[in-house]
Order: C-alpha cells, then structure tokens, then sequence
C-alpha cells in the first residue's frame, strides 16, 4: 500500500531539491559549452562551499545564510585564476587537448577534496542557520521545511539569473557566442580570455554557494563532493550536453528521482539507480531527454 | 645519393645497438629480480610486491588510456571485480588459488566486454563519464550484495589448501613477490610485444590520432577498442585477484575505491602516456612516494592532495611526462615557454 500522503510530501521534498540542483547544474553545463570540459571539480565546489559555510557561520553570528555573499564572492575570484590553467591545457600542441583537460580537472577534485580532508579531518560539520528548524504546512498538502524553501528558491533565483545573463545581455551573448566557436568569436573581437574566465568564476561562484545551502539542509562532509559530481553529470546527460535550459527539466528529474527512490527503496540503491540511468541515456539518447545536447 | 645511403644503413645499426642494448638491460632487470628477495627482509619485500602490482596496474591502464586514447576513469572497478571473483571462488567454493586467478580473468573479460561494446561507441568525456559511473555503481552494488560480504566485506582462506602447489606452510611473502613478478613482467612484455613491435599497436595508435582517417583506412576500431579494453580490463583483474588473497580480507571500500584508479591514472601520466617505460618509472615513483609519505607523514592524509597537486603540474608543464624529460623532449626551454604561454592566459584585457 502507498500511502498518498507519504507520496505527495516525498514529491514536495523532491521538487524542493530539484532547485538547488538547477543551480549546480547549470553552470556545469555552461562550463562544458564554453571550455569544451568536463569539470569532475563540480562536486568538490559543493563540498567546500559547504564547509566555508560552517567555518564562516560562527563569525556572523550562527547565520550561515550570511555567508553566502562571502562565498561567492571568495569563489567568483578562485574560478577566475582556475581557469586560465584549465584553458592553457586544453589548447596548444600537446597530445590529446581535450583529454588533458578532463585529467587536469580530475586531479583539481583531487587536490580539493585531500586539501579539505587534511584541513578540516574526517568528521562532518553542521552549517548553522536560524531557519533550520521553521516549516510551514499546508492541510492535505504536505510540510514545507524553511531551509529546503531557502534552498529551492535560492537555486531557482541563481538560475534564473544566470539564464538572463546569458540571453539577454551583451556579456551573455559572448559567453555564447565562445562556446559556439572560439576561433570565429575571438576573430569577431570577443576577448575570450575575459569571458572564459568570467564564465568560469560565475559556475565557481554559482556552485560554492549551492554548497552552502546544501550544507545548511543536510551537513558539510568531505565525501559529499563526489555524490554532486554524480549529479551534475546525471544532469547535463539528460538535458543534453551544452543545452542550459534542458537543466530545468534534468533537475526536476534528478530531484523526484532521488527522493522517490530514497523514500521507496533505501538511500544505498540512489547511485545504484542514477548511475543506471546515466549508462543507459548515454546509449540510447547521448543527446539528451530533450534530443538538443551536442552528439558523443 | 651516397649519404643518404650510409646514414640510413648507420641509422639501422644504431637502431639494431639499442634494440639489443634494450634486450640486455631488460634481459638484466628481470635476472636482478628474480634474484632481489634474497637481498631484501620482509619490509622490503613487502614495498616491492605493493610496487611491481602498481607498475602492472598502471601498465594495464596505459593500455586503454595511454595507447588507445581512452580515458577510462572506472579502470578500478575490475581490480574490486577481480577481488571479488577470487574471492568466491576461493571460499565458496573452495577451490585454489590459481582457479581463482583464472575465473577473476574469465569475469573482468565477460564484464568488460558487456560494458565495452555500448561504452567504446562514445568519445572522450562521455567514455570517461560512463565509466566512473559504472565503477561508482559496482561500489555501491557491492555493497548491498550478499555474495560479496555487503558492508562486512570478505575474508579469503589463508591456508595452503588454497594453492595448487604443495606448499609446506601458508604462502608467504616471497611467493607473493613471484607471484606479483610474473603479473607485472607478463603485462609489460605483453605491452611491448602487442603495442610497440606489430601491426596491432600501430593500428592502436592510428584510432587514438584520428579514429575517422583510421577508420578510412579500413581499420575496424569497433573491434580493436573492444579488445584493447577487454585485455587491459582482465588484467587489472588479475592483479586485483592476487591482492585478494595476499592481504586475506577485502572491503568495497578498499578493492572498488575511487582511489585506485586516480593511482592508476597518474602513475601512467607521470611516467609517460603510451610509452612502455612510462608505467614502470610512474608506478615506481608514486608508490614510493605513497609508502615514504605514510612514513614520515603517519596516518596523515597529506597524500591525497599531493597527488592531486602532482597530477596537476604533470598535465600542465610535462604532459609526456619522465619519459619525455628523459628522452629530452621536454626540457627547460619548453617548460619556460609553457610557463610564458600560461602567464599569457591570464592576460583578461587582451
């Protein structure tokens, strides 16, 4: 028997994550379009946003929602001297560019995830705020939780900024117009160093402060990164690689999925069954749900 | 005319010196070898069974990644599925060591080639995705199974029933240093044989340069991917079979660790990608540095990052790695140029 009242409020949590998945999605995806990379850090910006959140925390005041300014800020500067190094290995004469790339960024995880893990040790931290503990309901609905609202409306805000930025602007138009084509765009007299680099410390900034929120809803550990790599590839797979706005849909997904399966099967089987699917869309439709992402 | 002619045939002698230069100094390492544990105690024994593993596991790697151009970031999860195999076999139903070794063989190949054909359809990062997200799944998988112990993980006999050979005691050290020899030696003269000195290895390479001009070419890279990465995936296997049953207890979290295939990767990387000697001089130095860390460093986790530090600086400034330094591809006029170049980038006004 499913109790419908159980469904309904597992559907509410799932549609609550959705947002914050949107936020770290979709600068994964830019990212992918404009450096032609495949960032295995994502996870590890989640993971250290998380835990700047609980180190900056009890400096305001066990606020860790004003932390986040902070963050963004700290991280929009680190993305920005990242990815000259990421672009400076996947251009020039070396062997396999691309390749390279995807290595570099896979020892940049690594080099995160160890640095957090010899600094802050093995235990997980609490990311303090005073909307932990509010929810509102509504009769036959289901209960809203303050800190998932916080978190939903903070990914679907980022998004949407992120989105107009990028379609509305003459910044955006750039960003874009380097991730259609490099060589034409710097020839059209876009400063691609620039808008790389911008591009790269919006996605940082972007996914660091989607770690804080997700610190503040469940907590900060060292092993979470890998889980939100996972996700953020989950995503870009099914909206179709490059496609930003598939991530509205692949989010939506991603969020339902995780927490019916949580709900109704144990959280152990959530990769098990995310990975699945990844393996299986990649085969049947590398192109996404949608069918708009660029072929393998 | 005359020239050409005398320095081509002087060019084919000194190719002939180095080949058979190349023969002895092989042919001298693997007498040294065999000979080395009589010169070593336990200690050193056990650093060189956990090195000439990780020179075989970096060599099978470098099949798929180095040679084939196929970034496989899952290479890990054969190594547990070796584990894994032997294992059962082993306790389950108690059959030896060497039946062991086989079947972990047998299943990585099946398992390889159930993942390989769909997979080695796709390119670059999504090969490389597909399969992290299969070695990630086969973590999880062998953690819920009962077969493989679940999170209480899976003790190996340790008796000398297990061996084939009569043994007069439990097998010791030393028959897991020639036990690990023959893997690592087998997978390197298999590398050389296979990727350095025939048609096979050139048409190898042809797919990992440009896999549409080989394809042109008439070369089936359907088929040659599928059994570069059936054969590296094996072998990984193995070794993962005969680490079973040298440390007696294996762990998901230990034998399908992410880890392992991040040590894989750049012990590859840093010795040199597609090269023979690249593996041998990689795995050296890195597990080296893993041992002496854990000496000085304690329990310190100072490791982890260094390596990410260290596959880092290797992609940025010698992507060919000791093997290029060595064979002076990359010296310091290149590193200073790359250096140049990459302060170039970080130019955001131009």
């Amino acid at each position: 028997m499913v109790s419908t009242g159980l469904l309904t409020q597992t559907l509410i949590n799932g549609l609550l994550l959705a947002g914050i998945y949107m936020a770290v999605g979709v600068g994964f995806s830019l990212i992918f379009g404009v450096l032609e990379i495949i960032d295995f850090a994502v996870g590890q910006y989640v993971m250290v946003g998380a835990f700047a959140g609980a180190a900056l925390a009890p400096i305001l005041g066990s606020e860790a929602l004003l932390a986040v300014p902070f963050v963004f800020a700290a991280f929009f500067v680190v993305g920005v001297f990242v990815q000259p190094l990421i672009h400076h290995v996947t251009t020039g004469d070396r062997p396999m560019p691309l390749l390279m790339g995807l290595v570099f960024t896979f020892g940049l995880a690594r080099f995160i995830r160890g640095s957090v893990l010899t600094i802050a040790g093995p235990n997980s931290r609490d990311v303090p705020t005073s909307i932990a503990v509010g929810s509102f309901s509504i009769p036959s609905i289901g209960t809203f939780p303050m800190v998932r609202v916080a978190t939903a409306l903070f990914g679907v805000a980022a998004l949407a900024g992120f989105l107009y930025y990028l379609y509305r602007t003459e910044g955006g138009t750039a960003i874009r117009s380097v991730a259609e084509d490099r060589d034409i765009s710097r020839l059209m007299g876009v400063n691609i160093n620039r808008y790389q680099s911008l591009s790269y410390g919006a996605y940082a900034a972007m996914t660091a402060s989607a770690g804080v929120f997700i610190g503040m809803v469940y907590s900060a550990s060292v092993g979470m990164g890998m889980q939100y790599t996972g996700f953020a590839f989950f995503m870009i797979v099914l909206a179709g690689m490059g496609y930003l706005p598939g991530i509205i849909l692949s989010g939506l997904v991603l969020g339902i999925v995780q927490s019916l399966t949580a709900v109704y099967l144990g959280s152990e089987y959530v990769f098990f069954i995310l990975f699945g699917l990844i393996w299986v869309l990649l085969l049947v439709r590398p192109t996404g749900l949608l069918g708009k992402g660029e072929v393998a | 005319m005359s020239d050409t002619d005398s320095k081509t045939t002087r060019d084919r002698f000194r190719l002939l010196l180095d080949q058979a230069n190349n023969r002895v100094v092989a042919g001298g390492l693997i007498v040294v070898l065999l000979l080395l544990p009589a010169a070593l105690n336990a200690f050193w024994t056990r650093i060189a069974v956990g090195a000439l593993m990780w020179i075989g596991l970096a060599q099978s790697w470098n099949m798929i990644g180095g040679y084939a151009g196929y970034l496989d970031f899952g290479h890990g999860a054969y190594f547990g599925i070796g584990a894994f195999a032997a294992g059962i076999t082993m306790t389950t139903y108690g059959l030896p060591f060497i039946a062991g070794l086989s079947v972990a063989a047998i299943v990585c190949a099946i398992v390889a080639l159930g993942v390989g054909i769909p997979t080695l359809r796709l390119k670059g990062a999504y090969f490389a995705i597909a399969t992290w997200a299969f070695a990630e799944s086969m973590h999880e998988l062998a953690l819920i199974l009962d077969i493989t112990g679940g999170t209480f993980g899976m003790s190996l006999p340790t008796g000398a029933d297990a061996i084939i050979l009569p043994l007069s005691g439990p097998p010791t050290e030393m028959f897991f240093y020639y036990v690990m020899l023959a893997l690592a030696v087998g997978t390197t003269v298999l590398a050389y044989v296979l990727f350095e000195r025939s048609e096979f290895g050139f048409r190898v390479k042809a797919i990992r340069d440009n896999e549409d001009a080989a394809q042109t070419l008439g070369i089936n890279a359907e088929r040659i991917k599928r059994q570069v990465y059936v054969l590296s995936c094996s072998i990984a296997g193995l070794f993962g079979a005969a680490n079973a049953f040298y440390i007696t207890f294996i762990h998901p979290n230990d034998v399908l660790a992410s880890i392992l295939t991040d040590q894989m990767i750049i012990m590859a990387l840093l010795g040199g990608l597609g090269t023979i000697a690249g593996p041998i001089v990689g795995g050296i130095s890195i597990f080296m540095l893993d041992r002496m860390s854990s000496l000085f460093l304690g329990t310190s986790t100072l490791y982890l990052p260094m390596i990410g530090l260290l596959i880092m600086l290797t992609v940025l400034f010698a992507p060919s790695g000791i093997i290029g330094i060595l064979r002076g591809e990359v010296g310091l006029t290149e590193i200073k140029d790359n250096v140049s170049e990459l302060a170039d980038k970080f130019n955001f006004t131009r």
